[in-house]
């Protein structure tokens, strides 16, 4: 990396903040589906986010059926 | 044309934005939306400036590593894991969009009928020195004041 950005510019850190939550739903998405692909349990995944069960199940469940994930009963 | 350039857009943003994984339609998705316009004045004016879909993609990736580093992070985001998009998602337009089209709306001369063509959405997306696209913009080497007379010039002299 060569640009070095200015860590008092509040314009580079705002954009970072996006860029991280960009990052971190992307990590979100493709680590809860391969998680369910290996056949863990909701439950299990939940667990590891530190959210409840139905948050991860709302979020993933539409986008990892319609993938063709094999998910799990609960 | 007769078509609503409006709702072409917003449904070529919002596969754009499937694409993502964006659960959001937001302003750089309009830009990939409009540089795929191929026949419109505005897809025609980007490309001139080295603006095609391939190099906002690039520059897109680009911002966003630069952003990653400002935290210390150093991702090559071209070799994330990659999520399976959901297909029957519908993204919603997000704030970045809504304020482009509301600024694209207020650029002269004011649409007659609610009409928004390519070049006023164009319009809309440069008139900020704010957020992701100007960010990218500057990643690619743009010269986003030169782009953004050309833009309101052509759309004062009736581009639609």
């Amino acid at each position: 990396m060569t640009e070095l950005v200015d860590p008092e510019d509040p314009a580079a850190g705002l954009a970072a903040v996006v860029a991280l939550r960009r990052l971190a739903d992307r990590l979100e998405d493709s680590q809860v589906e391969r998680a369910m692909r290996s056949g863990w349990s909701w439950a299990e995944v939940a667990e590891v986010l530190g959210v409840t069960r139905q948050a991860v199940h709302k979020k993933h469940a539409r986008r990892l059926l319609a993938a063709g994930v094999a998910l799990r009963r609960r | 044309m007769s078509t609503d350039v409006r709702s072409i857009l917003v449904r070529a943003a919002r596969v754009e934005a499937r694409r993502d994984g964006s659960r959001t339609i937001e302003a750089e998705h309009v830009l990939l939306a409009l540089a795929g316009e191929h026949d419109s004045e505005a897809a025609q004016l980007l490309a001139e400036v080295g603006l095609t879909e391939d190099a906002i993609r690039s520059a897109l990736n680009r911002e966003w590593e630069q952003s990653l580093a400002v935290a210390g992070i150093e991702v090559r985001t071209g070799s994330l894991p990659e999520a399976t998009p959901e297909r029957g998602r519908d993204p919603q337009m997000g704030e970045s969009t809504k304020l482009l089209l509301h600024r694209a709306m207020e650029a002269a001369p004011k649409p007659g009928g609610g009409r928004l063509g390519p070049m006023r959405i164009l319009v809309g997306l440069l008139a900020t020195e704010r957020g992701r696209v100007a960010r990218t913009l500057d990643a690619a080497g743009v010269d986003r004041t030169a782009l953004r007379a050309r833009a309101t010039e052509a759309l004062a002299a009736g581009t639609r």
